[in-house]
């Protein structure tokens, strides 16, 4: 072994990026060429990317709303960015508003437990 | 992901408004984009919610288009960057990873299995389960450039980190879901 032939160990850190963008590392290929325990890891490697390339047209069926909602864009474009920007810009008020109508309800519950828990 | 999907003149079209074009467009693109945002986000919701998004965008910046690249890698493009945003963003809303369920890994699976199956010893839904189960920025790496082709700079870009960090993104997502599709041949320490 001399001194710039690799282990195993380094070959099989490297093979991630070899089974893709390798192919001119002559220390690794001289490696391979004589060791079929590597050769057989980076067999793995390829068939694992050759699925991960074929997954892109592997699809799930998205919900029929959204299909339509997307076939609908020239025409709601316009008015989906006017919603967005008026609930961005009025974020603060929204949130106050719903503040305050959540205390509303939880001073009615408190009122009202009182007045069943008050003795007669 | 090598074969184009949508005709320059298609794109020509739509860029002049029209909205046959656009329909046609969204028909033969919509199943792609959304299984991209769902494979980053991993829940129907918010994958529904990004491809409007990426969508609506990509309508918007239709003039921008020069057709450089396919379109849709483009379009591939502005969705994981419409999906990796919202990730951040849901990240920050919650503090738990939503794990993708059985019924979503199902769905993803059961169109392509042959196809798949055909060029590679290795079957889909195992696959998807193993892409489920790495880490995030693993799956965001590992997916947008070996399932739908991104080079790394646009990873890179797409996670704001150095194109170093998103090669290394890449490379360790790649050993780690082959420790997952191959667990008997991972060696002990690795």
């Amino acid at each position: 072994m001399s001194v710039t032939d690799l282990t195993h160990a380094e070959v099989r850190e490297i093979l991630p990026a070899y089974v893709r963008d390798g192919s001119d590392s002559l220390t690794v290929r001289r490696h391979l060429a004589g060791c079929s325990e590597c050769r057989s890891e980076l067999a793995r490697y390829e068939d694992l990317l050759g699925a991960l390339a074929t997954m892109g047209s592997v699809t799930a069926e998205p919900p029929p709303s959204l299909v339509a909602s997307l076939r609908q864009i020239p025409h709601s474009a316009g008015t989906i960015e006017q919603v967005r920007t008026h609930l961005a810009r009025n974020r603060r008020t929204y949130l106050s508003g719903a503040a305050v109508v959540a205390a509303g309800v939880a001073g009615a519950a408190l009122l009202r437990t009182r007045r069943q828990t008050a003795p007669a | 992901m090598g074969r184009e999907l949508i005709s320059p003149e298609l794109v020509d079209r739509c860029k002049a408004g029209d909205e046959t074009a656009w329909r046609e467009l969204v028909e033969a693109t919509h199943r792609e984009v959304y299984t991209l945002c769902l494979r980053i986000l991993r829940d129907p919701d918010d994958a529904a919610e990004a491809t409007q998004d990426a969508y609506l965008k990509a309508w918007k910046a239709l003039g921008g288009f020069r057709g450089e690249a396919m379109f849709t890698t483009w379009l591939y493009r502005v969705a994981a960057n419409t999906a990796i945003s919202k990730h951040r963003t849901r990240a920050r809303r919650r503090t738990h990873e939503i794990g993708i369920g059985d019924e979503v890994l199902g769905q993803i699976a059961a169109s392509g299995s042959a196809e798949t199956a055909a060029t590679s010893r290795i079957e889909v839904a195992e696959l998807e389960r193993a892409i489920a189960r790495l880490p995030e920025h693993y799956r965001t790496a590992v997916v947008l450039r070996d399932v739908y082709g991104l080079g790394i700079e646009e990873i890179a870009k797409q996670q704001r980190i150095s194109a170093t960090a998103a090669k290394v993104r890449v490379h360790r997502g790649r050993k780690k879901l082959k420790e997952l599709v191959y667990p008997e041949t991972t060696q002990e320490g690795e």
